[in-house]
């Protein structure tokens, strides 16, 4: 840190009124303030013999709400100084960024990158917690056939939620934290291009968050995650909290998405030309572009079911001239893109942690660049594979067919990427790589079953079962996830200052690796002989499969919160790590541990790339 | 990573690289406005794939009929009643949407004064650049913002005239818009919170360059959002082009 900033650090706590008191709490009653009184003026101004009227009160509310978090949270405050030409101040700046806070800034609205990483892992581990235990409930209930552990509505709403929960909690489980916190680092600035939209991402991700985890307890849903019109048209309010969520989350992920490719782009540090950029931030910045393009389709997909809803608008509905088609081609241009913005930035950390746990430099890294554009540019002609059995447009079938195995073009050239990095390299076997390995075999089963379903005749067959469920598991869960986890495990340390625990990652690893093997693999069988999916019971023909997947579910479950507990104890009581354990070469391993306000203090020059490493690390 | 941590102060001024020069801020915020017009230029195919679908599918001949619906509405007025509103005699048909207030004139009218207003910031930021004069560029300011709230109005008033138009009632005697009325409704909803984005922008330029945080030598911010509002007259006169170029071809 220089003179300078030390200097105005100390104006920075100073004064600031009101603004400088904002943090969750305020946001907090802030949203439910204006959502109250949001709700208030439309119960007593709107015609209640309108028949929707209980939905243009109920979203009048959540428009109250985040209206109101973002008041709370201080998101508002930038755009009002910026009207009336009160720009912030250099002590603004650093108020902002938590200087001389502590660790009260986690609950503000700061700036700081690094902080707004580590408030995007609690995020994600609160996202991933909600939704984990919906999955309990939802394998409990289909432990035996005829279980009455919840009834079918809720068991309905169950499935819808746990979904989406999962999904956003996916979609931020890499990009979120560690785009945030390491990418700035390794790309030699001191920090995101654009620090408070970095913290309005954030927080408007907590109030969309908010809206979500209401759902099941304001009215549920009947439809499944993807909300399927015109089912979406009869559900109750909860799915004017659901579209309101998803509207306000993709307000999050394109700020998030400009954000990180400006970062990118412009702010690269001298000699950090592109083919120096680490791995892992080329994943990042694709991830971005991609989210870029997909997620105004979902929010423009949510905002005509909220209108059909709320004005009678008739886009989903054929009494009107709709139709539902409509809303599975706008929902799936979005949905198969975003398998690939969750999975790039987990595919980008592995390749990283490839490279430096086997002392190699990444295989063929033009190679990988390619397959990850390759796989973004095909992930935009493939969607109408979600629709092959409805009936729309068969004789696109073909070309849809085409495009979806060309896909497995890309994939497989992240296998030789990876094979290819570890082959004969000096393996360091520590808890990143475990994961690293159940990646590995775990993608390999959801490819092969990818291809299966790609297939026109077999997904006729297939389409609607459990065989379906089982795949894109074995995608999320058993890819994705444990990207997340070896990602999680190998900056851990850059975060705390502290190894993450090896023994207790290690039960974590094989309780979980062994529970997605027995869960999905036992659906796949179930699935195989027809189970349809969203059912709450089924016939004996599936009562051993069932069983099978429930018990591997709660070792998921166990494994996970293992981990959870190997994170919470070792954040302060873990093995100290100092500033680069993995003897590893890009810039974040460069900085102290914990990284400093603005991470250098002077920015570095790059004159190497970030894989080159020599005999002598190997042998140490 | 090989690093050299010293040769920063020659590269990147005096204090090891905490204070940007403005032009590399400028530079980096236009990447941030091309980024977001690219989403919203997706988001405006996303709505012009909604109106050219609906049509191309026009389930059960709802398009932007009622023909084959029940006859008489649930307040008991015939459907006549709704199109006389309109001063229309027949059902509307792709020969009378020009002629009603969802009419592509009406929709040519807002994509071109907010263009033009659009036209109005963009000469005011040449001239701010060219005179230093910041009073001239926020009289300019308010004159654009002006321009915006009267075509604000102007779309309220389509949005207004929508439920006397086009209607259809369901079998359970409901009332809903019809799929034009509906793609037609998101496309100048749309529109309308565009142009209040570019109401609040405009008063701030006003604001700020009236305040000395927009100058002759501190113009980037006009050019910025400049670009997104000649964007969002251009965005404007495509949907408009689209709506009626197709109402056109039969």
């Amino acid at each position: 840190m220089t003179t300078t900033l030390q200097q105005t650090a100390a104006v920075a706590t100073e004064g600031g009124g009101l603004a400088r008191k904002q943090n969750f709490l305020t946001a907090m009653v802030g949203g439910i303030v204006f959502a109250w009184l949001a709700w208030y003026l439309a119960h007593h101004f709107l015609d209640a013999s309108s028949r929707n009227y209980s939905d243009l009160v109920t979203t009048s509310l959540t428009f109250g709400w985040i209206f109101g978090f973002w008041l709370g949270i201080g998101a508002l405050n930038g755009p009002g100084r910026w009207l009336i030409g009160a720009d912030h101040t250099r002590a603004d700046d650093l108020y902002y960024a938590g200087e001389n806070q502590g660790r009260k800034r986690y609950w503000k609205y700061c700036t700081d990158h690094k902080v707004v990483g580590v408030q995007y892992i609690v995020m994600t581990a609160v996202l991933l917690g909600a939704g984990g235990i919906l999955a309990m409930a939802i394998r409990t209930e289909l432990i035996v056939p005829g279980n009455h552990f919840v009834n079918q509505q809720v068991y309905n709403g169950f499935v819808a939620v746990h979904g989406m929960l999962m999904i956003l909690a996916l979609i931020v489980a890499v990009a979120g934290p560690w785009a945030n916190f390491v990418v700035p680092i390794m790309c030699g600035a001191r920090d995101m291009a654009f620090p408070r939209l970095n913290a309005l991402s954030l927080w408007t991700l907590v109030g969309a968050a908010g809206l979500l985890l209401s759902v099941l307890a304001v009215g549920s849903l009947t439809m499944g995650w993807v909300v399927l019109a015109p089912i979406a048209d009869q559900a109750g309010v909860g799915m004017d909290f659901f579209a309101m969520a998803i509207i306000v989350f993709t307000v999050s992920t394109t700020v998030a998405g400009i954000n990180t490719i400006c970062t990118v782009m412009t702010m690269r540090t001298k000699g950090m030309s592109l083919a120096r950029l680490p791995i892992f931030v080329w994943a990042s910045m694709i991830a971005a572009a991609l989210g870029l393009y997909a997620f105004p389709y979902f929010s423009l997909v949510e905002a005509q079911t909220l209108m059909d809803r709320t004005v009678s608008t008739s886009f989903f509905v054929a009494n009107g001239g709709g139709t539902g088609w409509l809303q599975a081609n706008l929902f799936w241009l979005m949905g198969h893109p975003e398998v690939y913005v969750i999975l790039l930035p987990a595919v980008g950390a592995l390749f990283e942690i490839a490279s430096v746990m086997a002392r190699k430099p990444v295989f063929s890294f033009r190679t990988a660049i390619a397959g990850m554009t390759g796989l973004a540019g095909l992930s935009i002609l493939v969607w109408a594979h979600h629709m092959f059995t409805t009936g729309w447009a068969p004789t696109l079938g073909g070309p849809f067919m085409l495009t979806t195995e060309l896909i497995s073009i890309p994939t497989g050239l992240f296998f030789l990427v990876i094979i290819g990095t570890i082959w004969r390299g000096n393996i360091w076997m520590k808890l990143p790589t475990v994961w690293l390995f159940g990646f590995i075999f775990n993608f390999i089963i959801a490819g092969i079953t990818g291809i299966y379903l790609s297939d026109i005749p077999i997904d006729n067959q297939f389409h609607g079962t459990v065989f379906v469920t089982a795949h894109f598991h074995y995608v999320f869960v058993g890819s994705v996830l444990f990207g997340a986890i070896a990602a999680l495990a190998f900056w851990y340390p850059k975060v705390t200052g502290r190894f993450l625990d090896e023994t207790m990652g290690r039960i974590s690893f094989w309780l979980v690796f062994l529970g997605v093997q027995v869960t999905f693999l036992a659906m796949f069988v179930s699935g195989f002989k027809g189970m349809p999916r969203r059912y709450s019971s089924y016939s004996m023909l599936f009562e051993h499969a069932n069983f099978v997947s429930t018990m591997g579910a709660y070792m998921i479950m166990s494994g996970m919160l293992v981990l959870l507990g190997a994170v919470v104890r070792s954040w302060n009581h873990g093995e100290p790590s100092g500033p680069n354990p993995w003897h590893a070469n890009s810039l974040e391993w460069m900085v102290p541990t914990p990284p400093p306000l603005e991470n250098f203090d002077v920015l570095p020059v790059i004159t190497e790339d970030p894989y080159n490493y020599r005999e002598e690390l190997v042998r140490s | 990573m090989s690093i050299d941590t010293h040769a920063e102060h020659d590269t990147h001024g005096h204090d090891g690289g905490h204070h940007e020069p403005p032009e590399v801020v400028d530079g980096r915020q236009r990447m941030a406005i091309w980024l977001f017009i690219s989403g919203d230029a997706i988001t405006l195919s996303a709505l012009l794939f909604t109106y050219l679908y609906l049509r191309g599918v026009n389930t059960g001949g709802h398009w932007m009929s009622m023909v084959g619906l029940p006859t008489v509405g649930p307040d008991g007025h015939s459907f006549a009643f709704y199109q006389a509103l309109d001063g229309s005699t027949g059902l509307p048909d792709g020969h009378l949407i020009t002629q009603a207030p969802l009419s592509a004139r009406l929709n040519w009218i807002v994509s071109i004064l907010t263009l033009v207003s659009g036209l109005v910031v963009w000469a005011g930021e040449k001239g701010l650049r060219a005179t230093k004069n910041t009073r001239n560029f926020s009289a300019v300011a308010w004159v654009a913002t002006a321009l915006v709230v009267v075509t604000m109005a102007l779309t309220l008033k389509q949005l207004h005239s929508i439920p006397a138009i086009f209607v259809a009632v369901n079998d359970s005697h409901t009332m809903s818009y019809t799929a034009y009325a509906s793609t037609m409704m998101v496309i100048i909803g749309s529109g309308l919170v565009h142009l209040a984005i570019l109401a609040f922008l405009g008063v701030g330029l006003a604001i700020r360059s009236a305040r000395g945080a927009i100058t002759g030598d501190k113009w980037f911010q006009a050019r910025l959002v400049r670009l997104f509002w000649v964007w969002v007259g251009i965005s404007g006169l495509i949907a408009s082009a689209v709506t009626t170029t197709i109402n056109i071809i039969h």
